[in-house]
């Protein structure tokens, strides 16, 4: 019958077409996996030829608006050193995934590992394997001392709390203080709480510190420190430790009024409302960790790392901790850079007059 | 024409195996292999087969609970969250005195509570299994984090005991392929699995029949969610920290993904567990390669997402030549 003779060839043409068919999927991956495809050499100024050298980052945020300035120093600095960079890890701060990452670059002999440890000992074994495996490991951003690494580039985060505590204690007085932590216990975040508290407390003035978890997210950090106000409107001071609790107490500030009815608020980082926010007097000031940096100076001793074969001993960097406030806000806000993360395009800023102290 | 005698019956065997529906995934991944170690010398090396080992283990294990669950037309939304609680609670199991291993078996004996409950609300108060795990969901998530104050934890445990839960390099991978081959067994080859196909396959003639469709129900809950947990344990003591924001939908997503890629269907009915490995294989071989192949984190969604596409198009159309799809 038409039918059976029909079965057969249909069976003949199954091999042929899931063979095609998984070879069109391996060649269209290909076809949009080639532009992370790196070249053979590299030239790199004064430097002998080098192998273009990977340089891979382990983020604990990777779509984080805060590290986009400082993805840009990682591209200026392997732009100017001849390296390549792979920017990769988790987008909510899950250690499995940062682990499995770190793995992989381990696996694929990558030339240097930056990771952010942002949990005290979960990075220990990935850490060690990669020094085992002959490769060189640099934190930024968040630091444990109990992991290997050779060196820490970011800021010093419990000096920063306790700067951020100093200033809580000169600007509020005594009163109720709430101090937002989008994840607590983590070391990117945890460090400056605590820095801010051993200030407060050895300060000895009357304050009641709260420490109030937020969220990762942003909408839903803003929704969670809206509710604490409205139940806590006696609050003298709404402080954030990351970028999107900062940004958000700025939100509220602006919301409820708050400077006129003399809550003081201020954070971290430079999110473009925290901005407007320092400009209109609704946060006091925000503390600047300079991303860029973080990202620019990595690759430094990662490459200063790999063209001495290690003799070039890699050293801490403190990007530094800056407190922006209404005074020098202005500039800011004024321009779009790349060194900030608001533009993509390569520029030249002239500073003119004296340099503020 | 009638087939020909013995000479064609290995051909016949051989075609018979590649008209199974894992068939084409198995293709599709061997062609990703072939891919990945052309485009780096690396991918097929013992350290990175450890690594992609790592990738597939957990969606694997998820994958042979929430299978059984898919079949019989149920869905757990909340394994993720049971994934990230599991841990924290043999962590305070154990602060209280009790010893590692029991505090372990402890942990999972919770889970497996968490599951009937799920199965009693889905079943006895008619809820669908969709809603009673969105909110079994939010629920165990504040659990978790109110347990854990939001704080990481360190995991306790002597060499042996963590190494078997996980620590050891392959582990794992050991546990998943264990489960695997216990889950698929008991699918294929006792009651409890083909009373499971037969009602998602057909409700009113199983309840005709007389097959308890509640116990199996509420059991497949029962059953998700322990493993749920012990992946979440698993995972724990590889990572050896405890962290609250572990798991969540992303794992559930891709414990599901890998059972529809392997060929389980969505509406339900049908499903192998061999798919969902062979599914959490491919997944694991593609976010392993990518990640090896140097891809940012930007663009890397778009490729993982593109390739998932074109894979499910490729099985669908394969599905669609064996006259199991639609035609």
């Amino acid at each position: 019958m038409k039918r059976e003779r029909e079965t057969p060839a249909v069976a003949g043409r199954l091999p042929r077409r899931a063979l095609m068919q998984g070879v069109a999927a391996g060649s269209v991956a290909s076809i949009m996996a080639a532009a992370g495809r790196p070249a053979a050499a590299a030239d790199a100024g004064p430097y002998p030829q080098h192998p273009k050298w990977k340089f891979v980052f382990v983020n604990h945020v990777t779509a984080n608006p805060f590290f986009v300035p400082c993805q840009y120093g990682i591209q200026d600095a392997c732009a100017l050193l001849g390296c390549d960079y792979q920017w990769t890890g988790s987008e909510t701060s899950d250690v499995a995934q940062m682990v499995n990452a770190m793995n992989t670059a381990i696996a694929g002999k990558a030339d240097a590992v930056a990771v952010c440890l942002v949990d005290p000992k979960g990075f220990e074994r990935p850490v060690e394997a990669a020094l085992a495996a002959g490769i060189p490991v640099f934190s930024y951003n968040a630091d444990s001392r109990s992991t290997k690494r050779l060196a820490y580039i970011g800021q010093d985060l419990f000096l920063s709390g306790q700067m951020m505590g100093e200033r809580i204690v000169k600007l509020v007085g005594s009163g109720k203080v709430a101090i937002f932590i989008a994840t607590p216990g983590q070391l990117n975040l945890q460090p400056r709480y605590d820095g801010a508290a051993d200030a407060i407390k050895k300060s000895g003035a009357d304050i009641q510190l709260s420490m109030i978890a937020t969220a990762p997210a942003a909408n839903e950090s803003l929704s969670k420190i809206d509710a604490y106000y409205l139940g806590n409107q006696d609050v003298k001071g709404m402080f954030g430790t990351g970028g999107g609790d900062t940004q958000n107490c700025g939100l509220i500030s602006r919301k409820y009024n708050l400077a006129a009815k003399g809550v003081h608020a201020g954070g971290y980082d430079m999110l473009p409302r925290s901005l407007e926010a320092v400009r209109d007097g609704f946060l006091d000031f925000v503390i600047d960790q300079q991303p860029y940096l973080q990202g620019f100076y990595t690759v430094m001793e990662m490459f200063a790392w790999k063209v001495s074969g290690g003799l070039v001993g890699p050293a801490d960097i403190d990007t530094g901790l800056k407190f922006v406030t209404k005074d020098s806000v202005g500039p800011l806000l004024e321009t779009k850079t790349r060194y900030e993360g608001s533009a993509k395009d390569p520029q030249i800023l002239p500073h003119s007059g004296p340099i503020a102290g | 024409m009638a087939e020909g005698a013995a000479g064609t019956t290995l051909t016949s065997r051989a075609f018979g195996l590649l008209l199974r529906p894992e068939a084409s995934v198995v293709v599709v991944s061997v062609a990703l292999v072939l891919y990945f170690q052309f485009a780096n010398a690396y991918f097929v090396s013992t350290a990175n087969v450890q690594t992609l080992s790592q990738f597939v283990a957990a969606p694997v294990i998820i994958a042979c609970g929430e299978i059984m669950l898919l079949i019989c037309r149920e869905i757990d939304l909340s394994v993720g969250q049971v994934f990230a609680l599991a841990p924290f609670l043999m962590e305070n199991i154990n602060d209280v005195g009790v010893p590692e291993p029991l505090a372990i078996v402890a942990a999972l004996a919770v889970c497996a509570l968490i599951g009937l409950m799920i199965g009693l609300i889905t079943i006895g108060l008619r809820v669908p299994s969709f809603i009673t795990t969105l909110g079994m969901l939010f629920l165990i998530t504040g659990l978790t984090l109110t347990i854990s104050r939001g704080y990481p934890a360190n995991t306790a445990g002597g060499p042996v005991l963590t190494g078997i839960m996980g620590a050891w390099a392959y582990s794992e991978i050991v546990w998943a392929l264990a489960i695997v081959a216990v889950m698929h067994v008991l699918l294929r080859h006792t009651r409890w699995g083909l009373h499971t196909v037969a009602i998602g396959g057909n409700l009113l003639a199983a309840a005709e029949a007389g097959i308890a469709i509640n116990r199996i129900k509420i059991g497949n809950f029962v059953l998700t969610s322990t493993l749920g947990g012990l992946t979440g344990l698993l995972e724990a003591f590889r990572v050896g920290s405890i962290d609250p924001l572990a798991g969540g939908s992303n794992i559930m997503f891709l414990g599901v993904a890998s059972g529809v890629i392997g060929g389980t269907a969505i509406a339900g009915g049908a499903g192998t567990i061999i798919g969902g490995l062979v599914g959490g294989i491919m997944l694991g071989i593609l976010q392993d390669g990518f990640t090896l192949q140097g891809i940012n984190a930007f663009t890397f969604d778009i490729v993982i997402g593109a390739a998932i596409l074109i894979a499910m198009i490729a099985n669908i159309h394969l599905a669609r030549l064996r006259g199991g799809g639609p035609q």
